[in-house]
């Protein structure tokens, strides 16, 4: 899987999936770039999420976290500071606060891990709800500065490509071998000479950058934002379905599944939220039941092997 | 303060303990038991409470005939996604350790898939309807009538299921599995029958803590997530797996709630659950009472 014929294949498929992003805007309607967009939202996040969580198997529910601190670091730095530098210092805080919550809660595995980010996202959501209502006496901030729509567009596109670009290369370096082998066994990774503890701190802090950076940038486009908003657990599950449902091991299942997603969501959410959310939850059964390996995984082996139990069970 | 406030302030805590310990106990047996994480906990309690809701509203039934109702509604639910989903998980994960992991999610997709079913079928407004109202006086306090008996069933519930574990047989059973799946398995305990079964036990206690909110709360689509994070802070407060634990932690949470948001304000109680659950995670992740 590593061969210079896959980096070739992948670089130029990224290449392409750029170039039709970098075109959509000036033929698109309106609709269609604000889709692209949120699509490529996700991209960034569920590719990012796959890097350290997929390879990992560390499943963290914390991107909400990092996405709504970096909404918040850009919807108040954003009157003082340049565009990009307010990006950047969301993702530095976003990166700040997973180092410490990485630093205390990375030595637990499983469940126990999962259950611990969604209660500290929740926290920190709780916590600045508190703090905007008692201490600012404001529910929600509105931004006043607001960059342009393609300024806005390029920044998520340019993320969503570093984001899978970065997955490319880690995926052949040092660093990933060592994500991968804490996946696999982390008793013998340790063994071999791995520093599991720094390695997955690391990997933990990538995460959240990119989550606060898309943060950042997307806090703009809203234009209004409150706790609920940006904090919303939802955007975690999002994310880590979409990524599992991709198959958060691969490199190009969260691309192709945040794809899916996003069609799906602005076709359906507006007509019908409630069925949008039911079609989710039983999409995320089944392909938790069927295709445990994720959409990428799909051969025509697999509906082969489905029959084949079928006719097992029944003779 | 004087003592009779103090009294107040202790039994109202406790009552909402009653119900949490109530929530808790079902998710820590499925949990304890199967190893299955179930975030969708909540939902059903939430559907037992709008099944009891729409008996009371349409048929005039009684909310406490809906008591038993929503235990065996929920109960014959749960046997089925049991069968639907966990059977097949648990016959294609290779560990212990992945099928956790796809229980959590399955029961996340279960948690869409319920909480979006009730918005779409009752609406998102808040319900309720009125159930004795009359405060009771005890002592020197006053407490709604209907609280009393929530909080007496909801122990009267939480009793008879580590009553029917300590002492029955197929309590025995349930609880030979929790200490070693193998080893229960060994000597006959059939897996295949029990599991199905303890799940439904769980989603029915469920049920249970649903009808008996609805009688003294209003409720919402929305109502089950809070009670799903409380049930996960109990079980960890008292361990997980363990039954009294469970009992005593949500007792306990309650209390906690109770005396913080008396001496805070009220909307620091998300606040504080929090803080104690991720305390007793990093503490003491074996639980407040382990030795």
């Amino acid at each position: 899987m590593t061969g210079p014929n896959i980096l070739m294949r992948d670089l130029l498929v990224l290449l392409a999936f750029t170039g039709w992003c970098l075109a959509l805007p000036h033929y698109g309607s309106e609709f269609e770039v604000s889709m692209a967009l949120t699509c490529l939202m996700y991209v960034a996040l569920s590719s990012s999420w796959g890097l350290f969580c997929g390879s990992t198997r560390y499943l963290s529910l914390a991107t909400s976290a990092f996405f709504g601190i970096g909404a918040y670091t850009s919807a108040l730095t954003l009157d003082s500071l340049p565009w990009l530098a307010s990006i950047a210092l969301g993702a530095a805080l976003a990166m700040g606060i997973a180092v410490v919550m990485g630093a205390a809660v990375l030595h637990l595995r499983g469940t126990y891990f999962a259950v611990l980010t969604f209660g500290m996202t929740e926290l920190i959501r709780h916590a600045v709800t508190y703090f905007e209502k008692k201490v600012t006496g404001t529910v929600g901030r509105v931004l006043t500065v607001v960059p342009e729509r393609d300024t806005i567009y390029l920044t998520v596109l340019a993320l969503a490509v570093l984001a899978v670009l970065v997955s490319i290369v880690v995926r052949r370096s040092r660093f990933g071998l060592a994500l991968a082998g804490i996946g696999a066994d982390e008793q013998r990774a340790q063994t071999l000479g791995v520093n599991t503890r720094l390695v997955k701190i690391l990997g933990f802090a990538l995460t959240a950058g990119f989550a606060g950076a898309v943060g950042a940038a997307m806090a703009v486009r809203w234009t209004y934002i409150d706790p609920h908003t940006v904090f919303n657990p939802f955007i975690g599950f999002q994310t880590v379905l979409i990524a599992l449902i991709g198959g958060a091991m691969t490199l190009w299942g969260p691309l192709i599944a945040a794809i899916v997603f996003s069609i799906l969501a602005e076709t359906l959410r507006l007509q019908a939220p409630q069925v949008y959310m039911m079609s989710l939850g039983l999409l995320l059964i089944l392909s938790v039941l069927y295709l445990p390996g994720g959409l990428a995984s799909l051969r025509w082996s697999t509906v082969g092997g489905w029959w084949r139990n079928r006719e097992r069970s029944h003779g | 303060m004087s003592v009779s406030a103090w009294l107040e302030l202790l039994a109202s805590g406790l009552i909402t303990g009653g119900i949490y310990a109530l929530v808790a106990l079902g998710l820590n047996l499925q949990y304890g038991l199967m190893r299955i994480l179930n975030i969708a906990h909540g939902e059903f309690l939430m559907v037992g409470a709008y099944l009891t809701w729409m008996a009371q509203t349409t048929l005039g039934m009684s909310p406490l005939w809906m008591v038993p109702v929503s235990f065996a509604v929920m109960m014959a639910l749960g046997v089925l996604i049991h069968w639907l989903t966990f059977r097949r998980l648990s016959a294609t994960s290779p560990n212990l350790d992945i099928f956790e992991a796809r229980g959590l999610m399955v029961s996340f997709g279960l948690m869409f898939l319920v909480q979006n079913f009730a918005s779409y079928m009752w609406g998102g407004d808040l319900r309720g309807y009125d159930y004795l109202t009359d405060p009771v006086p005890l002592g020197d306090a006053q407490f709604a009538g209907n609280k009393l008996l929530v909080f007496a069933l909801a122990l009267l519930f939480s009793a008879a299921l580590i009553f029917v574990l300590r002492h029955t047989l197929l309590g025995k059973g349930v609880r030979a599995l929790m200490q070693s799946p193998t080893g229960a398995q060994l000597v006959g305990i059939d897996t295949h029958r029990l599991h199905p079964l303890m799940f439904g036990i769980g989603l029915g206690l469920s049920g249970v803590a649903g009808c008996l909110l609805s009688m003294a709360y209003t409720i919402s689509p929305s109502m089950g997530e809070p009670y799903t994070v409380t049930a996960l802070i109990v079980i960890t407060l008292g361990g997980f797996g363990s039954m009294g634990g469970a009992l005593a932690g949500g007792l306990l949470l309650g209390v906690i709630e109770a005396l913080g948001m008396h001496f805070s304000n009220p909307s620091l109680k998300a606040l504080l659950s929090y803080s104690v659950f991720i305390a007793v995670l990093l503490l003491r992740p074996r639980g407040l009472f382990s030795k």
